[in-house]
């Protein structure tokens, strides 16, 4: 690779014209739309609800600790009790016997709220098509990011926040109060992960052997 | 182990090792003409059949006496079998179903099966809650499961299923998979009447509402709560702050791998068992692979043993490290385990890069392990040696040593041997109390009696010990790992034997016999053949056990899953009374038990 340095004030990079007050306006001073400025906020302070029912939990925890490090996006308050948060994990298995704690801690949470299902056996039941596992926390709550994986690794609980973020960002929401309906309007359709990222992953002709490290 | 010791008279009776043999022996003589049979299994565990008006007199006789100088100081298991769609029962009392209580004598290191056989339309027997401790939610456990019902029992309520549940979930008839039954769904009002099914009413418990001078305060904790370690709840009746008595709930996490164990073939249930503990990884595949290797009759290669050694003593490092950091948080130190975190995560990208996965690899298999062990797999796992020793000794400075964390920890929820051995206490509980008991040494299996490592005990029995018990035995276990990395011996990571799972492939284009062998056993799994075996080993949490029947099938008639965490939350009651509610979640973080373990 062939690299060179030389001293910033040569930089050839385009300079912005103008004054000071020009400048400082610049720095200073941002034209949002008060919705927009509202999603942006929210998007970035997802307080989680400290929940988790069996072995995801232990990876979500994962998730807070330092090498994953969850405060860089804003959602590592968590809260001991629903009254405080507004995101719900459903970290593990939904057990027949848990899933009136689970709902009613759901109606708990504050509005607005989010859902994310962490892991097989929240997302369907999994592994466990058994008489006293719930064939997918969706059969009661509704759920706005499926997190895949048996356990789902802390990167891919990431990826799920961030795409909730990402959600989160691009909807409008009423500023007040409201009742029953939300009025939720979606500003752009959600695309889905597999088409993003399909046509990359089916190009991969080099994978990695099992057998060495 | 015991069937080494074991041998035949010429009269073609079967001797047991000592102790066992002098209490058949004793048995025999003392209940003339009461035993209707002597079972002979594979794991030649001794296993008499009595009929339920004897059994009381009989587990009494065993408890109390002392045979050959050695007592059978535990109930290791208590549990049934349904045995009506079973073929294969040669020399066994005709019965629908069949109790078992499973002792263990720790002084004279050997095992009792008795049985008693019972008919559906009487499935009563008398209660043995007041012989033992712990026989009280393993009869509840029988009870819910299905539905024997066991006289003089204090509180005969179900202990797994919701209070609401119809039927018997382990008895046959009882639908095993979920879209088999009823769509799931549940509205406001379900909720609310399922809610008001679990309210916690103390009457039931023939608890006091007020005393003399003070009315009582029941306060819920769980199932949600940080501090009870998952899905579990606990209701306590306070005076004050003082906790007079409390009443553990579970079921909240009932997976129903027991009755899972019936479906899947016995190669498929494999990685059933690792979300048993699960933060134990594949250190739970070990009892389960080498029962069913006992049943096929499979050696396992000394390279399988020392792969198998060496993994499961890195999960034990890894469960103890959530366990230690978990440990203090509760008891208010917020950042060491943020630093435990960090080995986890080294120890994981060890995990990953030899089985691919971190928590749940499944990577044992049935004769062998899944692969043979990645080139340059050495670098990483010496690496961990050199580093975590000097982190271990950081985190007794930071944690152990710690003079807030002692005054919590001290003297708080101790217990005796005697106590331990009352309620079914096994691992670090047990050796804090000052007993070195340890399955690795006692009972070597893979190949345990080839390392050197020392059995940490305590000596008071209470929440600080049981912590300290387990730092230490994470050095044992570097000490283990170490011994597996300089001598790990060459040859094959699975046996030749056809029963092994997935069959070795080489041959299996040379001729016909190996193909057909292969392709019946990739296709339909193994058959074993029909015996019955118990297998445990010293887990992360305590002794786990897998008792499994088989019919002669691809899959198991029944699995039995013995684990320490179920018989370790049974105690927290007994070691909390008097104590405050502050001391109850050190109490609770000082068990280290996982709610998978606990429910299954």
């Amino acid at each position: 690779m062939k690299w060179s340095l030389e001293s910033a004030e040569k930089s050839s990079a385009p300079q912005r014209g103008g004054n000071d007050a020009d400048e400082f306006i610049r720095n200073n001073v941002m034209m949002v739309t008060l919705e927009d400025m509202v999603a942006w906020g929210r998007k970035n302070s997802i307080w989680p609800f400290n929940f988790g029912l069996s072995c995801c939990y232990v990876e979500m925890a994962t998730a807070f600790t330092s090498r994953h490090d969850l405060a860089r996006f804003g959602a590592e308050v968590i809260r001991g009790t629903p009254r405080q948060a507004d995101m719900i994990v459903i970290a593990g298995t939904v057990f027949r016997k848990m899933a009136p704690v689970v709902k009613q801690l759901y109606d708990q949470l504050l509005e607005p709220k989010w859902v994310i299902s962490m892991g097989s056996c929240a997302n369907s039941g999994g592994m466990y098509d058994i008489y006293s596992v719930v064939q997918g926390v969706d059969k009661f709550l509704p759920v706005d990011v499926y997190v895949s994986g048996c356990p789902p690794r802390p990167e891919a609980l990431l990826q799920g926040l961030l795409l909730l973020q990402e959600q989160i960002g691009k909807q409008r929401r009423p500023l007040s109060w409201v009742i029953n309906e939300q009025g939720i309007i979606q500003r752009e359709k959600d695309e889905v992960q597999r088409v993003v990222r399909g046509p990359e992953r089916i190009a991969a002709t080099e994978l990695r052997s099992p057998d060495e490290i | 182990m015991l069937a080494a010791e074991q041998s035949k008279e010429d009269t073609g009776r079967v001797v047991y090792s000592g102790p066992a043999n002098a209490a058949v022996e004793f048995l025999k003589k003392e209940f003339v003409g009461d035993v209707l049979a002597e079972q002979a299994n594979c794991d030649r565990i001794p296993t008499l059949w009595f009929d339920r008006a004897k059994v009381k007199a009989v587990l009494n006789c065993l408890r109390e006496n002392s045979f050959a100088g050695s007592r059978f100081e535990m109930l290791f298991d208590l549990t049934a079998i349904d045995e009506r769609a079973r073929v294969h029962r040669d020399g066994q009392p005709s019965s629908e179903f069949t109790v078992m209580y499973h002792l263990m004598s720790f002084s004279g290191n050997c095992d009792m099966r008795i049985k008693v056989p019972l008919f559906d339309a009487d499935l009563v027997l008398p209660t043995v809650s007041d012989l033992w401790s712990n026989a009280n939610w393993y009869e509840r456990e029988v009870w819910d499961m299905f539905g024997i019902r066991f006289d003089g029992h204090p509180n005969l309520y179900r202990l797994v299923l919701p209070p609401t549940w119809e039927g018997h979930a382990l008895r046959k008839e009882h639908p095993a998979r979920a879209t088999e039954m009823e769509p799931f769904s549940l509205n406001d009002v379900q909720t609310d009447a399922e809610q008001e099914a679990l309210k916690f009413k103390p009457e039931e418990w023939g608890m006091q509402k007020k005393s003399e001078d003070s009315e009582f305060m029941f306060l819920n904790l769980g199932p949600n709560h940080p501090s009870v370690h998952g899905a579990f709840r606990i209701a306590v009746q306070l005076d004050g702050e003082i906790l007079v008595d409390a009443v553990p709930d579970i079921g909240y996490h009932h997976r129903g791998a027991e009755k899972m164990g019936e479906r899947q073939s016995w190669h498929t249930f494999i990685p059933y068992t690792d979300r048993i503990d699960y933060l134990g990884g594949v250190m739970n595949n070990l009892p389960y692979v080498m029962a069913v290797e006992k049943m096929a009759g499979i050696q396992v290669p000394e390279r399988v043993k020392v792969i198998r050694v060496m993994l499961s003593e890195m999960f034990r490092i890894c469960s103890h490290l959530l366990f230690y950091g978990t440990f203090a948080q509760d008891v208010g130190q917020l950042s060491p385990i943020f630093y435990m975190f960090v080995e986890r995560e080294r120890i994981f990208n060890i995990i990953e890069s030899i089985c691919g996965a971190r928590m749940h690899p499944g990577w044992f298999r049935i004769g062998g392990v899944a692969q043979d062990l990645p080139a340059g797999w050495e670098k990483r796992i010496r690496e961990l040696l050199d580093f975590m020793p000097a982190r271990l000794d950081e985190y007794d400075s930071m944690v152990l040593n710690n003079g807030i964390l002692k005054r919590r920890t001290q003297g708080i929820g101790s217990y005796t041997t005697e106590e331990a051995f009352d309620w079914g206490i096994t691992g670090a509980g047990l050796r804090a109390t000052g007993y070195e008991w340890d399955y690795r040494k006692q009972r070597p299996y893979s190949g345990y009696e080839n390392f050197e490592f020392d059995i940490p005990i305590a000596e008071n029995g209470d929440c600080y010990d049981r912590c300290a018990v387990r730092v230490e035995e994470m050095r044992q276990s570097l000490r283990i790992i170490k011994q597996c990395v300089d001598n790990m011996p060459a040859g094959d990571y699975k046996s030749s034997h056809p029963l092994t799972t997935p069959p070795r492939k080489e041959k299996s284009m040379k001729d016909i016999e190996t193909l057909i062998n292969h392709f019946l056993s990739v296709s339909w799994g193994p058959v074993i053949p029909p015996t019955e075996v118990s297998m445990a080993i010293e887990a992360t949490k305590g002794i786990n056990g897998y008792y499994l029947v088989s019919d002669g099938n691809t899959t198991s008639y029944r699995t039995r899953i013995r684990t320490p965490s179920f018989a370790h939350l049974q105690m927290i009651p007994a070691i909390s009374r008097g104590f405050m509610v502050s001391d109850l979640i050190a109490i609770i973080a000082s068990i280290d038990f996982v709610m998978a373990d606990v429910d299954r």
